[in-house]
């Protein structure tokens, strides 16, 4: 089925400027308003969409952002798209497409496979400059119907995965490792060359295991000990060892074409919440189990 | 004649294969008991029948009762319990661990042991700052002495007293004699060459003695119950002339009702884990090839020249084959070897109708299980410490393990060769 054929020229608007995105939620609410028998006002809706908005970001790094709720008995799938002229700010990601989603609470498939179909099509660049320069809705529709993008295609791990994570090379210390995994918050990292080549992951239990040697893990209990201090040992080898030292090899990555749930399988089986995503050995990006949680299951 | 040569082809071809190591032990072992099937030299019901099943499920029962045993905390306790007796001085913690080491493994797989006792021997290495190379290396010595002293103390000992008509208790009654002295020996040389002490400073000291050992038995119920177990099984063992039950019907019963106690619904985790399956494996593997140069009459014929050798001397063939078990066994392991002596010492028994050649038996365990401490890689208990040794930054060599393991082994041969001489001749 073709994307264009879900989109109903009513509810498509171009925005030359817009101070937040509640103005335009209203609008975009509005205009899907009278296509179903929602049984709550407007302004419960527009509600239930900002509330869905704090909970986890909605955009996505193309500059799309796709937010939606789930509401129970509305038996269909609504769509509605903006065309921004100004860019919004959605945490730091500037947004020019914002495409409104209400669907039936029960109805995830059909949703996930539109928001896969809009987020291929805020990769093609070129499509969307020619997007960009549709003046109404009616043109913006037929541009859309001649690019011919079908809604089956699957989401992919490349659809929501983080495209630029931060790294770290294999040649810093154990230190620099700390400060990067403290500043940024994060609890893993992939490690890559200077050509962005992928050599391997490195997380913070890796870091921790530094302080807690071999011998310990041996031993089936230390419930006898409480004064050692497991961690001496790292912040001796702070600055000594090097991310090549703990950084884990065995090319445990993912493919950004594979499917999500070859991911939540790999995620569950392996028992890690991240995976590095891999393509002809360069690191493509980092996806989470957050992200399948946030940007699948409880979108 | 042709399925002689072939016997021994395959023999020595498994042999060449567990010495060099250049394939996995347990696949050498298995791919030669099958190529003695594949090539027509045994039926295979014969080759299954030569699998010393008494031996098999020993092994494994012995392996269940530590899977649970372990977990109780009990092994951790007494280390630690040890270390504390020691008030925290090294050379007695030494002299203490090496007695513990050898006493636990006389009933225990030394391997299992060191497995429990040298994780805990770093840690407090580790908290009195000072080296444990030594602690690692005689302990494992001591694990192979003292494995030495019980019917299930070592593999050699499984495999004699399977075979023949020993009982647990004459393991004890002819062996754990001479073991006492050798450990009463090998703790005045760790004397001798330790005296000059190993300093530690008293904030040390002072860490050690903090160690809340009480803390590792979380569930007292369950390790009281299992010390019944285990103990109605080591009276079970003692009582084999009266009450004629097999050791391994014994072990496994053991091993089954304290699976039970622990934890009735998953035995993934031991099965994977405790279960030590290349063993077991390992030993089918032998049995079978063993059989084929048993069947084919190639032990036959090394008998009868053994005998004309000696000119039917059981004294001399004892000390010979001691120290002939002594060195061998200091360079292979000595399962495989003890495996192949066993059906040749019954065959030589043949030649003396009216001695009894159980002299001949005790020669060959001291000699294979004492042997051991040779070299490094005389026995697995010294290959798995110094391991351990190695992946926490304490590199031992091959000459470092063997200057200390030449000196126990030789003092050890020594003296089962005076207490062989007084005792049975």
């Amino acid at each position: 089925m073709l994307l264009a054929n879900y989109l109903d020229a009513k509810a498509v608007l171009f925005v030359d400027h817009a101070a937040n995105k509640e103005e335009i939620y209203h609008q975009m609410v509005s205009r899907l308003h009278g296509s179903a028998d929602f049984r709550i006002s407007t302004t419960e809706l527009l509600k239930l969409i900002l509330a869905r908005d704090a909970e986890s970001s909605t955009a996505y790094p193309t500059g799309i952002a796709i937010p939606h709720i789930r509401i129970e008995g509305i038996d269909d799938t609504l769509v509605s798209v903006c065309m921004l002229k100004d860019p919004l700010d959605y945490d730091g990601i500037d947004v020019t497409v914002i495409v409104l989603m209400i669907t039936e609470k029960t109805a995830s498939r059909l949703y996930l496979n539109l928001v896969s179909a809009f987020i291929q099509l805020s990769k093609d660049t070129l499509a969307m400059q020619e997007l960009k320069r549709q003046k109404d809705a009616h043109q913006l529709i037929s541009a859309i119907k001649r690019l011919g993008i079908t809604i089956k295609a699957s989401l992919h791990i490349s659809d929501i995965m983080n495209c630029t994570p931060i790294t770290i090379g294999p040649d810093k210390t154990l230190k620099e490792l700390s400060d990067v995994l403290s500043n940024h918050g994060l609890t893993y990292l992939p490690v890559v060359d200077d050509e962005g080549k992928y050599l391997g992951e490195v997380d913070i239990l890796n870091l921790l295991k530094v302080g807690v040697p071999d011998y310990l893990m041996m031993l089936d209990h230390l419930s006898f000990l409480d004064s050692y201090e497991p961690l001496e040992n790292l912040l001796e080898q702070e600055d000594r060892m090097l991310v090549a030292d703990i950084m884990r090899t065995d090319q445990e990555f993912l493919s950004p074409d594979s499917s999500i749930i070859e991911a939540a399988h790999e995620m569950i089986q392996g028992n890690k919440r991240y995976y590095s995503v891999v393509q002809n050995n360069v690191l493509a990006g980092v996806i989470s189990a957050t992200d399948i949680f946030t940007k699948v299951v409880r979108a | 004649m042709t399925m002689m040569l072939l016997a021994l082809v395959v023999f020595a071809f498994t042999y060449l294969l567990i010495i060099t190591e250049w394939i996995n032990k347990m696949l050498a072992a298995l791919m030669g008991g099958f190529l003695v099937v594949l090539f027509g030299i045994l039926p295979q019901s014969a080759a299954f029948a030569a699998i010393d099943w008494n031996v098999i499920f020993l092994l494994i029962g012995m392996m269940l009762v530590m899977s649970v045993l372990k977990e109780t905390g009990i092994f951790q306790f007494i280390a630690i319990k040890t270390a504390k007796l020691a008030k925290a001085q090294p050379l007695r913690i030494m002299i203490y661990m090496f007695v513990i080491t050898a006493v636990i493994s006389a009933f225990l797989d030394n391997v299992t042991t060191v497995m429990i006792l040298i994780p805990i021997v770093l840690l407090i290495a580790n908290q009195l700052k000072i080296s444990p190379i030594p602690f690692i290396i005689n302990m494992a010595i001591a694990s192979n002495i003292g494995g030495t002293a019980t019917m299930i103390g070592d593999p050699p000992n499984i495999l004699i007293g399977s075979a023949t008509e020993l009982s647990f208790m004459d393991f004890i009654f002819n062996l754990a004699p001479i073991i006492v002295i050798n450990l009463i020996v090998s703790v005045g040389v760790l004397h001798i060459i330790y005296r000059r002490g190993i300093h530690v400073s008293s904030e040390s000291r002072a860490r050690l003695m903090e160690f809340k050992e009480d803390n590792l038995i979380k569930d007292k119920k369950l390790l009281y119950r299992s010390l019944v177990i285990v103990f109605i099984m080591l009276v079970a063992f003692t009582l084999h002339d009266v009450i004629h039950i097999e050791p391994a019907s014994v072990a496994m019963t053991a091993g089954i009702l304290l699976l039970i106690l622990h934890n009735r619904k998953k035995v993934d985790h031991v099965l994977m884990h405790d279960v030590d399956w290349a063993t077991i494996f390992f030993f089918m593997g032998l049995f079978m090839i063993v059989e084929s140069l048993k069947q084919t009459g190639v032990i036959d014929l090394i008998a009868k020249q053994i005998v004309q050798l000696s000119q039917h001397d059981l004294k001399t063939t004892s000390i010979v084959l001691l120290w002939f078990s002594g060195i061998f066994s200091a360079i292979i392991d000595n399962v495989p070897f003890v495996t192949t002596m066993i059906p040749l010492l019954k065959t030589i028994g043949t030649y003396f109708p009216d001695t009894s050649i159980n002299p001949l038996w005790w020669s060959l365990s001291l000699g294979a299980c004492l042997g051991g401490n040779g070299t490094l890689i005389g026995a697995s208990a010294n290959i798995v410490s110094v391991g351990i040794a190695n992946r926490n930054g304490f590199h031992i060599s091959f000459k470092e393990f063997t200057k200390l393991g030449m000196l126990h082994m030789f003092l050890s041969l020594v003296i089962s060769n005076v207490y062989i001489l007084i005792r049975y001749f």
